[in-house]
């Protein structure tokens, strides 16, 4: 028995605890239960780590019916992404002892949180597509049931979570019917057998588009992400963290399975397609994060922009490799991965500070939080660090994250074809400007919560959370620092998950990119920092000391009356210049009532201003779906009148079709 | 590592410091040129080059105030736009195009200190609780949204015939072979460049710096609760911010007199070749200021997207050279 | 006089960098006036680029070319158009139907269309070259001109779709036959100058017309708004 099989034979003894540890009654189920799954994803992630270091190891369970055993069999690749979702596992799992509470700390919703953690590892352990679509279903029913935690008080989450379930399983069917195509052509169900399908072939073409199209609905890639920013507020917050760290992950995962391992070297319309995806995901979920005032949708459009950027790394990197730029190839790839590995962490870590916002105040609308910096301060410390990271700062994961795609883009060799010569400086400038939104995007998020004055009675009664909810916060931080300060060995181990090279380790855990020449190490450039920075910090702390001390005063005020928090810049009013910016692609509805004073239409006595923003997609695309759907079931409701007979009709009918069918 | 790199690199730290030095003492006769060159042109007197060292002067002799219910963020913020201005002043090659083997003067590393440093200008404006400091920060980082495209595609441009983002090669590549300078892809890049550099600095036509008219302005509005030291923090960083970045540009036009090589009398050139650069470079923009209006703030868009098609025509054009 | 092979390509370059930069100009700029003189900077660097190209191979004829282009394309056109501008007397501003941050991000995209299209032209003039060199012959200055006349034609068209008035369009036109010509002059190795002669005169005619036009409309209307012509059908 390998450590890789041990590991997983763990895992599954885990879960079946963890599920018993969920039925408990009383105040021990969260404790217990808490604990439980967080040995299940820490196991995950131990099996995870032994897999991408190239442990190797097959697991098989036979079934009752008449398909070959299902295989866990997980590589480098799969063993990464293992790693991923278990150490968000861990995180979540540990922060919701302390948060999970009312209809979120039930027996089911444990229960659960444990079935979903046990599908979303073993995804990428699957090395057939049996059991690969099996833990692919116990992974989205699991985070379905979780979505529906608040159902019994709150109509939206009953909403959010029909929305998820069908856009779920869409993406499940769409999975089912590329995989099947695939197994048609090459005949078997093991991935090894699918691999000697040829990629360029019709049928290839076929099953790409709808696996793709599959798991990028998953991944929340336009314009199949509407569930995102319906079900991420809806959901407890654990549950976000996880389906955004590591659930949508799994939409990448499933992209990069069918172009590295399935179907490798594909046309280059495969690039060209996931390009174009990629680049409209990102710049349509920035512009909508950035416009957004609840925290949590806000963090769940930019989730779309980031599962974007990986998306169109990996289109980036398959159209370099195929017009032979090998070195910008491989270092694209390695920015895919690392954009994976440093969203989960900051991603996590901040729906996790979310979840700490409305915990300790109960408002997730930013317009009514603001300075929780004074009663929170460890939430503020490991939300504003994710901030940093997911605006691509330095010294955190996602500035590395994006060097590395951006360096890979600069050194696509001189192009001898048009294709590379357009693509590049576009996606080059998509990047560049979905960066600065999410620069406005976090510090609008952070600024407007933890600075200045609190908006709401709430946010004046703000208090911190409990210690395990801090533990994992700071966990998450620390991650996101870890990420950004070592990239050399990090991205060493990417590469080899990926199966490239060109990246090397330098310095003291500096990355160096030998394919395309460019070195960065956070290391050395926080160490030039610290030398500028302590003669300055040194000089303001001894003036300080020798001058004034600092006095408080009121603020400005016009001359004339006191501030109220409520002059302040709201979230909506820090993103009113966007809003106008880019109104023709955001079309929000803006509705202005005055109300004029008796005496003189003159004189205004009230004025309302009220703004929507809708997500454009939904309103242009899905609504006429879902009203043409209705339609149709409106008049399928005519065979249905309610008489047994016509129904035993149906039946008999339809079994008469389906003996002749088998006869011929 | 052997003994001859450590020695490199021991004076290449050195020779970076000094630059920082340099800067740091050039950074307010900077300001203090581009307000004289002015106060000329418009017929005035004006307060002598010298005016913002006496500026810094006062303001550290203050009792800074604080509006009430402001969080360390007002008294770490200015703190930390200094420190990303002189980390700038570090990794630009203004003196010296040479840079250290682990910390290289990577394009993209240099826009990201840029960037913290504005994050940090803007958090503070958002500190201070009042609708001029929020007012003021959310326009500041909507330019710096919409000016990010411009600058990575004028990067790329410059980066093309170098094949590389590391701004010293770009710098002695450009002088050692001036036809590039003047070819319609570095002209572009450079022009599109300059537009970024007013925008991020806060110059006219983006943002008027001598406004106080609060419905017009950008920076003064987030450092309206700002006083005493803190602002002379404020006020340092930002003017090195201005001259580092006009360095950058003087030494992308003229890449004369920059120092390669780590001798004595190469770098006292250098530095008398970037002191004679920016200063330059300081009273045209004083006298281009002279003949810009501000502009509306929704027509900014429409020169950054200017900008960003110049520099956008720059890669195609290099390209097509290619 | 002979120009060098390094002098030439760098007079091609600032040349056509110019028209380039130009026509990006015009629909960044609202202001007519701005067009007018958009206009004559574009005549004239069109006139060094003929110039550059007579003076490389030596052709007289063409030198009288580039001097007829100055005159009609830099000083009398020009002339003519700021004269409608005085006469229209209404705002000297256009308002573009598309607001000229997407216009500009349009010309970007067109660019890009002008740059892709245009590869195998060069590469089939290249390849002409290369025959009739009896080997391998560089792309020349017809790599930049294609691209960049094609980006004025397709700028000038944009122009042409999206502004109201009646002189915009104009300059829309004058635009588009620039760019024609950028493309004549180079590819086909210059134009015979009794041609361009004419074309030229043609163009100045057209200018003349409808510079009176703009100016009746505008006594007629108050404004030489063009989108106010779908009320004269029927």
């Amino acid at each position: 028995m390998t450590p890789v099989v041990a590991g997983l034979a763990a895992e599954g003894a885990l879960a079946v605890v963890a599920l018993l540890a969920a039925l408990l009654p009383g105040r021990r189920r969260n404790l217990l239960a808490g604990t439980a799954c967080a040995a299940l994803a820490a196991a995950g992630a131990v099996t995870g780590a032994l897999a991408l270091a190239g442990g190797t190891g097959v697991v098989r369970i036979p079934t009752a019916l008449p398909l070959p055993p299902l295989t866990l069999a997980p590589d480098a690749l799969g063993g990464l992404f293992i790693l991923v979702a278990g150490a968000v596992g861990v995180l979540a799992s540990v922060y919701a002892i302390g948060y999970a509470h009312g209809a979120s700390a039930s027996r089911t919703q444990w229960a659960a949180l444990a079935v979903f953690l046990l599908g979303l590892q073993a995804v990428p352990a699957a090395a057939d597509l049996v059991s690969f679509l099996l833990a692919w279903e116990l992974m989205a029913a699991a985070s379905a049931v979780l979505v529906l935690a608040d159902q019994a008080r709150n109509p939206q989450a009953r909403r959010a979570a029909t929305w998820y379930t069908v856009m779920t399983h869409v993406s499940f069917l769409l999975v089912l019917a590329g995989f099947a195509v695939l197994a048609g052509t090459t005949g078997g169900t093991a991935f090894d057998v699918l691999a000697t399908a040829d990629p360029t072939s019709a049928a290839a073409g076929v099953a790409f588009a709808l696996l793709a199209l599959g798991f990028a609905a998953k991944a929340g890639v336009i314009p199949l992400h509407v569930w995102l920013p319906l079900a991420h507020p809806e959901a407890p917050s654990h549950a976000s963290a996880l389906m955004s760290g590591a659930m949508v992950k799994m939409g990448g995962y499933g992209l990069l399975l069918v172009t590295l391992r399935l179907l490798p070297g594909g046309p280059t319309w495969w690039a060209v397609a996931l390009v174009a995806l990629g680049a409209a995901s990102a710049l349509f979920g920035i512009l909508q994060a950035s416009v957004a005032t609840d925290v949590k949708r806000l963090l769940a459009y930019s989730t779309t922009e980031n599962v974007g950027l990986i998306v169109l790394a990996l289109g980036v990197a398959l159209l370099l490799r195929g017009h032979h730029a090998p070195g910008a190839a491989s270092a694209a790839l390695v920015a895919c991965l690392l954009l994976v590995v440093s969203h989960a962490a900051f991603k996590a870590t901040l729906f996790l500070g979310a979840g700490s916002i409305l915990h300790g105040t109960g408002e997730r609308n930013l317009d009514r939080l603001g300075g929780l910096v004074r009663e929170m301060p460890w939430t503020a410390a490991a939300f504003g660090v994710a901030c940093l990271g997911a605006a691509a700062l330095p010294v955190t994961a996602g500035f590395v994250a994006e060097w590395t795609l951006l360096q890979a883009l600069i050194h696509a060799v001189r192009p001898s074809d048009a294709l590379v010569a357009v693509a590049v400086p576009v996606a080059l400038a998509v990047i560049a400007l979905t960066a600065g939104l999410a620069l406005v995007t976090f510090v609008k998020a952070y600024g407007i919560a933890f600075l200045a004055r609190p908006r709401s009675v709430g946010a004046l009664a703000a208090h911190e959370s409990p210690a395990s909810m801090r533990a994992a916060l700071l966990l998450g931080a620390g991650a996101v620092v870890a990420l950004g300060l070592a990239p050399g060995p990090v991205a060493e181990v990417l590469a080899g998950a990926a199966d490239v090279g060109g990246v090397e380790a330098v310095g003291l855990a500096g990355l160096s990119l030998t394919g395309v020449d460019a070195v960065l190490d956070p290391v050395a450039l926080l160490a030039l920092a610290a030398l500028v920075a302590i003669p300055a910090v040194g000089l303001v702390i001894t003036l300080g000391r020798r001058l004034p001390a600092r006095r408080e005063a009121l603020g400005w005020g016009c001359g004339a009356a006191r501030t109220s928090p409520r002059m302040q810049y709201t979230a909506t009013s820090y993103a009113e210049p966007l809003m106008r910016i880019f109104d023709d692609a955001l079309q929000p509805t803006r509705d202005v009532e005055v109300t004029h004073v008796a005496e003189s239409r003159y004189m205004a006595e009230r004025v309302r201003y009220l703004q929507r923003v809708e997500d454009v997609i939904e309103v242009r695309l899905y609504r006429p779906l879902v009203a043409a759907a209705d339609a149709v079931a409106d008049r399928a409701r005519r065979v249905q009148n309610g008489s047994i007979h016509r129904y035993l009709a149906f039946s008999f009918a339809a079994l008469v079709v389906v003996l002749l069918v088998v006869a011929t | 590592m052997t003994d001859v790199t450590w020695t490199t690199t021991a004076l290449t730290l050195v020779v970076l410091l000094a630059q920082v030095v340099v800067m740091v003492a050039l950074a307010p006769l900077v300001a203090g040129l581009t307000r004289q060159t002015r106060a000329r042109i418009e017929g005035r007197a004006g307060p002598g080059v010298l005016q913002p060292w006496r500026d810094v002067r006062k303001l550290l002799a203050k009792r800074p105030i604080r509006a009430a219910g402001t969080s360390w963020v007002t008294v770490a913020g200015p703190v930390v736009l200094l420190v990303s201005s002189l980390l700038l002043a570090a990794l630009v090659p203004l003196v010296a195009a040479v840079s250290l083997p682990l910390v290289p003067d990577d394009l993209f590393v240099v826009v990201s200190v840029l960037l913290l440093g504005t994050v940090a200008l803007a958090l503070l404006g958002l500190d201070s609780g009042s609708a001029f400091g929020g007012m003021g920060s959310s326009r500041h980082m909507t330019i710096a949204a919409l000016v990010e495209p411009t600058v990575l595609v004028a990067v790329y441009a410059l980066s093309i015939p170098v094949g590389s983002s590391t701004l010293s090669l770009i710098v002695t590549e450009r002088r050692d072979d001036p036809a590039s300078i003047a070819s319609p892809a570095g002209v572009l890049a450079v022009v599109a460049l300059v537009v970024v550099v007013l925008a991020e600095t806060g110059r006219l036509p983006v943002d008027n710096p001598a406004t106080h008219l609060e419905l017009t302005m950008v920076h003064e509005a987030m450092v309206l609760e700002t006083s005493g030291r803190d602002l002379a923090w404020v006020e340092v960083g930002s003017w090195l911010r201005l001259a580092v970045l006009l360095g950058l540009v003087g030494n992308l036009v003229l890449p004369w007199g920059v120092a390669t090589e780590l001798s004595v009398p190469a770098v006292l050139l250098g530095v008398v070749a970037i002191g004679a650069k920016v200063a330059v470079a300081a009273a045209l923009l004083g006298a281009a200021e002279v003949g810009l209006a501000k502009l509306r703030l929704f027509r900014v868009p429409e020169l950054l997207a200017g900008s960003f098609v110049l520099a956008f025509l720059a890669v195609t054009a290099s390209y097509l050279v290619a | 006089m002979h120009l060098s092979e390094a002098a030439f390509s760098q007079l091609v370059a600032l040349s056509t960098g110019t028209l380039l930069v130009t026509s990006v100009l015009f629909v960044w700029r609202r202001s007519l006036r701005a067009a007018v003189r958009l206009l004559a900077v574009q005549g004239g660097a069109l006139a060094l680029l003929v110039a550059a190209i007579a003076l490389a191979e030596r052709e007289g004829e063409l030198l009288v070319t580039a001097l007829i282009v100055l005159a009609v394309k830099a000083v009398a056109i020009p002339l003519v158009l700021a004269r409608g501008l005085r006469a229209d007397g209404a705002a000297l501003r256009d308002e573009p139907r598309m607001n000229p941050t997407t216009g500009l991000l349009a010309v970007a995209g067109l660019t890009t269309v002008a740059y892709l299209v245009s590869r195998p032209i060069i590469d089939a003039t290249r390849g002409v070259a290369a025959l009739l060199a009896g080997g391998d012959a560089e792309a020349g200055p017809a790599a930049f001109a294609v691209p960049v006349g094609l980006t004025m034609v397709l700028v000038g068209f944009l122009l042409l779709v999206t502004r109201r008035r009646a002189l915009s369009q104009m300059v829309g036109f004058l635009l588009l036959d620039n760019g024609i010509a950028t493309v004549a002059f180079l590819t086909a190795a210059g134009v015979p100058f009794i041609v361009e002669l004419g074309v030229s005169l043609d163009v100045l005619l057209v200018a003349l017309i409808l510079a009176v036009l703009s100016g009746r409309l505008a006594e007629l209307f108050g404004a030489a708004d063009i989108g106010r012509l779908t009320g004269l059908r029927d």
